[in-house]
């Protein structure tokens, strides 16, 4: 799976765990993963992003924890099939909101403005 | 522990390889030993290896001196050594002669994964004998892995064949001191990092703490030469 996925990690935005499990969120969100889906072994997605594997088995062990992906003996590590994907959907979208509300307050651009700026980005098609 | 070192200083003649440093290594990490050329990496894995002994202080590997258990260790120097008419077909008879743990089949597949070709080495890149040299590490099974430079001066592409091969073939119960002075491109393979700075021990750090602190291990070790 990890050659359609796509996994963002950056060395100086904090631990490499957190972003492994904010990956697999992002992806869940966006339709890129799917709910029962496989995930590869820890030890093949550590090389093929590069990184150690216990750090892998971190956020494994996280996702885990906050009911996102269940360990099936012997079968491997899977999406769960009730992970709560609309909840992940509504946090990456209030992540985004809040993100250019404090863009554009920082500018020093009022309420109306920005969100004329916003229908106008919208109506220009999806950037991409 | 698998291995210690306690107070050690070695001195060369002129320079000082290292300086009272005081390390212990328990089993099921990848450590980066990181530093300039000339900041004691080498000899500190030297020493590990078995290969120099401290002026001053112990070291002990498996709670014995490090010469005594040269056999239950593997060392990848840092110098590119392999006789010009050997092929990986000699290596693979050399290094099963001379070691119990050398898994033949194992040395195969990571010839293999590694793309080494099946010549001789000098009609090899450096890259390629690189690559053939960490082979030949890897397919040892040992509890201790000292790889003294396995990226220094080898193309990107041999480098990341490198750095996926030694997280494919790592187990939880071994430990890797893989020194480097390319810490961009390592970092993310790192449980832990030493930083050695004129011989001196700099900074002993988790990976992933200094990156919750908002550094990375790059940033960290430009802090450190400041």
């Amino acid at each position: 799976m990890t050659d359609e996925k796509h996994w963002e990690l950056d060395m100086s935005a904090g631990p490499i765990f957190v972003q492994i499990g904010k990956n697999v969120r992002q992806m869940l969100a966006r339709g890129d993963l799917q709910q029962g889906e496989k995930l590869p072994s820890a030890r093949d997605l550590a090389a093929a992003l590069g990184v150690n594997p216990n750090t892998v088995v971190h956020a494994y062990g996280e996702l885990e924890r906050t009911d996102v992906i269940e360990t099936r003996r012997g079968r491997g590590t899977f999406i769960r099939v009730d992970a709560p994907v609309a909840e992940m959907r509504k946090e990456l979208l209030r992540d985004a909101a809040t993100g250019f509300a404090t863009e554009v307050r920082r500018l020093g651009v009022d309420r109306g403005e920005a969100l004329a700026l916003l229908e106008e980005v919208w109506d220009a098609g999806q950037p991409d | 522990m698998l291995a210690n070192l306690t107070n050690v200083t070695k001195r060369y003649v002129r320079t000082e390889g290292i300086r009272d440093l005081t390390l212990q290594f328990p089993a099921g990490e990848v450590v980066g030993v990181l530093g300039l050329n000339g900041s004691g990496k080498s000899t500190m894995l030297k020493i590990l290896a078995g290969l120099l002994m401290p002026s001053e202080g112990v070291a002990a590997v498996f709670d014995g001196p490090p010469r005594r258990n040269r056999a239950r260790v593997v060392y990848l120097g840092e110098t590119d050594a392999l006789w010009t008419w050997m092929t990986p077909a000699d290596a693979e008879k050399f290094m099963a002669g001379l070691y119990e743990d050398f898994d033949v089949a194992r040395f195969r597949e990571l010839l293999g994964s590694l793309e080494v070709p099946l010549r001789k080495t000098k009609a090899m890149s450096k890259g390629e004998r690189g690559r053939l040299r960490l082979a030949m590490a890897l397919a040892r099974s040992a509890r201790l892995y000292l790889l003294d430079e396995p990226l220094a001066g080898i193309d990107l592409l041999s480098r990341e064949k490198i750095l996926t091969s030694i997280v494919k073939e790592w187990h939880t119960d071994e430990t890797i001191l893989l020194s480097t002075h390319e810490v961009a491109e390592a970092e993310a393979l790192f449980d832990r990092v030493i930083f050695l700075h004129k011989g001196r021990l700099a900074l002993d750090a988790r990976a992933e703490q200094l990156r919750s602190e908002g550094r990375s291990v790059v940033d960290a070790f430009r802090e450190v030469l400041s």
